[in-house]
């Protein structure tokens, strides 16, 4: 270990302190002018906060609506466990009893993990929790799923409960 | 003994502190091909940021060993002073901001003093400033006949957090000097360049009821619908020629990769496992693709040809690699090496190849995420976050060359060059 360390130590060492030359071409007089021209062009700014967003609904945009109830996973999980289940039986009687409306279940992750990881998490708990209220006679075409990944938490604290609150699947009525 | 290691101690702490390098630089033999150079600021109003900047380009070349002081001098003169005169070369500069922003740059070979190079620059918006020393820098590189640098000159495109529910997409040059709002409010995610010339890029919407793929030009604002998907969408790549799109989505709840192919806007189902499938990569001449699964139970790498169904492993190491990008045969991906549930944890990059031809690690320290290959291959972007904060850095596969640049603001979402 000491002697891997000294090592890179001199070789990082050499790259400060030394140095060569090589020999270049001789363009004196060749393409002496220009412009950047094609850095001049400026390039678009769009506000898109007037066109509204169904990403929050509402104040409550972080929590289900409607009479749904919010489903909790544990950390990497997709399963949905029996402390669970209550609520999906409610949320099976809610979207039955809402005719004419189709039902957006959002899955939702903590910060932990990165890129499209995170976002295909949120859709396997969104999918469980829809095939979970289909198993108790709600059509699946009524239901519509989505993933937010780590993009819409409910809290912000350091704390094992609020990531706890963060890896969960909201529902309400899409329209 | 004792004395001998702290000397060392010190001069490991000197060498990392002046050039700023990861810890897993390795110095190759090429160290002495490279020129040596000192820079002259011949400005009227000598601009100290626009030295560092113009310093970082020569450094991440790898074709240079810069002179690290920043020194003063009359911009037309020929003259050097003795201590310049060990340098191979001397880049004289004059920046003016007035009515835009002017550069000029002549280099000059030191032993004689004779002008090599010259050539001038200008440019109406001011914030647009670090581009000039890219190009300037990438100019000089290519009239000393060294490989090209000129993925210094390019956009990158990233997307990050702003408040719950909220993104914005930028737009920045690599060192992220240069910055500005795209799309700002909604919930606008994973950017993807469309092109080569970087004209337009991919990105998903979630303005609607389901997520939805747009293309936007950057310059006149038109946005073109693409496809939409129930569960998620995301552009994973871009074939060569612009013509498909690997994308990672979910029309039956369930996310696989699809090739989509714009002109005949049809899809084709390339995974299909009952777990998790994303961020597919073109490998091969585009024959066949890497991608992030976990069928073994765990996040890793697998590859799967365009026109088969088997699918073989290419990372024999870690056990949570969620992360990747590839260019050609080569394969940089993110592993999670530390197993603290919540909190700080460690993730390193690697670099190994479709063939299986050894694995390479890039980084040492901190939480290295969203690597990104530059257009040709020849550097990695990354995301760094350490007890320093959050940092974009850039490793020279070639010269070994690292940088790291200090970024500020919200958690970044994805990012793309």
């Amino acid at each position: 270990m000491i002697q891997k360390f000294i090592i890179t130590t001199a070789a990082i060492s050499l790259l400060a302190l030394t140095g060569c030359s090589q020999t270049a071409p001789d363009l004196a007089g060749k393409n002496n002018v220009s412009d950047a021209t094609q850095f001049g062009d400026d390039t678009v700014s769009i506000d898109e906060n007037k066109y509204g967003n169904e990403a929050g609904s509402g104040s409550n945009y972080n929590s289900s609506s409607d009479g749904f109830q919010s489903i909790y996973f544990g950390f990497g999980d997709y399963g949905i466990s029996s402390s669970m289940q209550e609520r999906i039986s409610t949320n099976a009687n809610v979207a039955n009893n809402a005719s004419g409306s189709q039902v957006k279940i959002e899955g939702n992750c903590d910060e932990f993990g990165t890129d499209e990881y995170n976002y295909a998490l949120g859709l396997k708990r969104a999918k469980a929790v829809k095939d979970s209220i289909a198993s108790q006679g709600v059509n699946t075409s009524k239901m519509v799923i989505v993933s937010f990944g780590e993009s819409n938490p409910v809290c912000n604290e350091p704390t094992d409960e609020c990531y706890e609150r963060n890896r969960r699947v909201d529902i309400r009525l899409a329209n | 003994m004792k004395y001998f290691l702290t000397f060392l101690l010190a001069l490991h702490f000197f060498a990392t502190t002046l050039f700023g390098v990861d810890a897993t630089l390795k110095v190759q033999k090429d160290v002495e091909q490279r020129s040596r150079i000192a820079l002259v600021d011949g400005s009227s109003v000598p601009n100290e940021k626009f030295f560092n900047l113009l310093l970082s380009d020569l450094k991440i070349s790898g074709h240079f060993l810069a002179d690290s002081t920043r020194h003063q001098g009359d911009f037309a003169s020929d003259f050097l002073s003795p201590e310049l005169k060990s340098k191979e070369y001397v880049l004289k500069y004059a920046l003016s901001m007035e009515n835009g922003v002017k550069l000029v740059v002549r280099l000059l070979k030191a032993s004689e003093g004779t002008e090599f190079f010259k050539k001038s620059y200008a440019i109406p918006a001011v914030e647009k400033l670090p581009f000039l020393g890219h190009k300037a820098i990438s100019d000089i590189n290519n009239a000393l006949n060294y490989p090209d640098i000129s993925w210094i000159n390019r956009y990158v495109v990233f997307s990050r957090y702003t408040t719950p529910g909220r993104s914005e997409i930028l737009l920045a040059d690599y060192t992220f000097n240069y910055q500005k709002v795209i799309i700002r409010g909604g919930l606008n995610l994973f950017p993807k360049w469309a092109d080569a010339g970087q004209k337009s890029f991919y990105y998903t919407s979630y303005a609607g009821l389901t997520p939805t793929l747009y293309k936007i030009n950057i310059y006149s604002g038109e946005r073109q619908k693409i496809i939409s998907s129930e569960g998620m969408l995301v552009c994973s790549d871009v074939s060569k020629d612009g013509s498909k799109l690997l994308l990672t989505m979910a029309p039956e709840g369930q996310a696989d990769i699809y090739e989509f192919n714009l002109g005949s806007q049809s899809r084709s189902k390339i995974t299909n496992f009952n777990g998790i499938d994303v961020n597919g990569k073109y490998v091969d001449d585009e024959s066949s693709i890497v991608f992030v699964s976990n069928r073994l139970g765990y996040a890793n790498i697998f590859k799967q040809s365009l026109h088969g169904a088997a699918v073989s492993q290419i990372v024999y190491h870690g056990r949570n690699n969620n992360a990747c990008d590839a260019h050609e045969d080569q394969i940089v991906y993110s592993s999670r090496e530390s197993q603290n549930t919540f909190g700080k944890n460690t993730f390193n990059l690697y670099l190994t190849f479709s063939m299986g031809s050894g694995t390479r690690p890039l980084t040492t320290t901190g939480a290295n995420q969203f690597p990104r290959f530059s257009a040709d291959g020849s550097v990695i972007l990354f995301i760094k976050h350490s007890g320093r904060g959050s940092s974009v850095g850039y490793i020279n596969l070639e010269s070994h060359q690292s940088l790291l640049f200090p970024i500020s603001g919200s958690k970044m979402q994805s990012i793309d060059w």
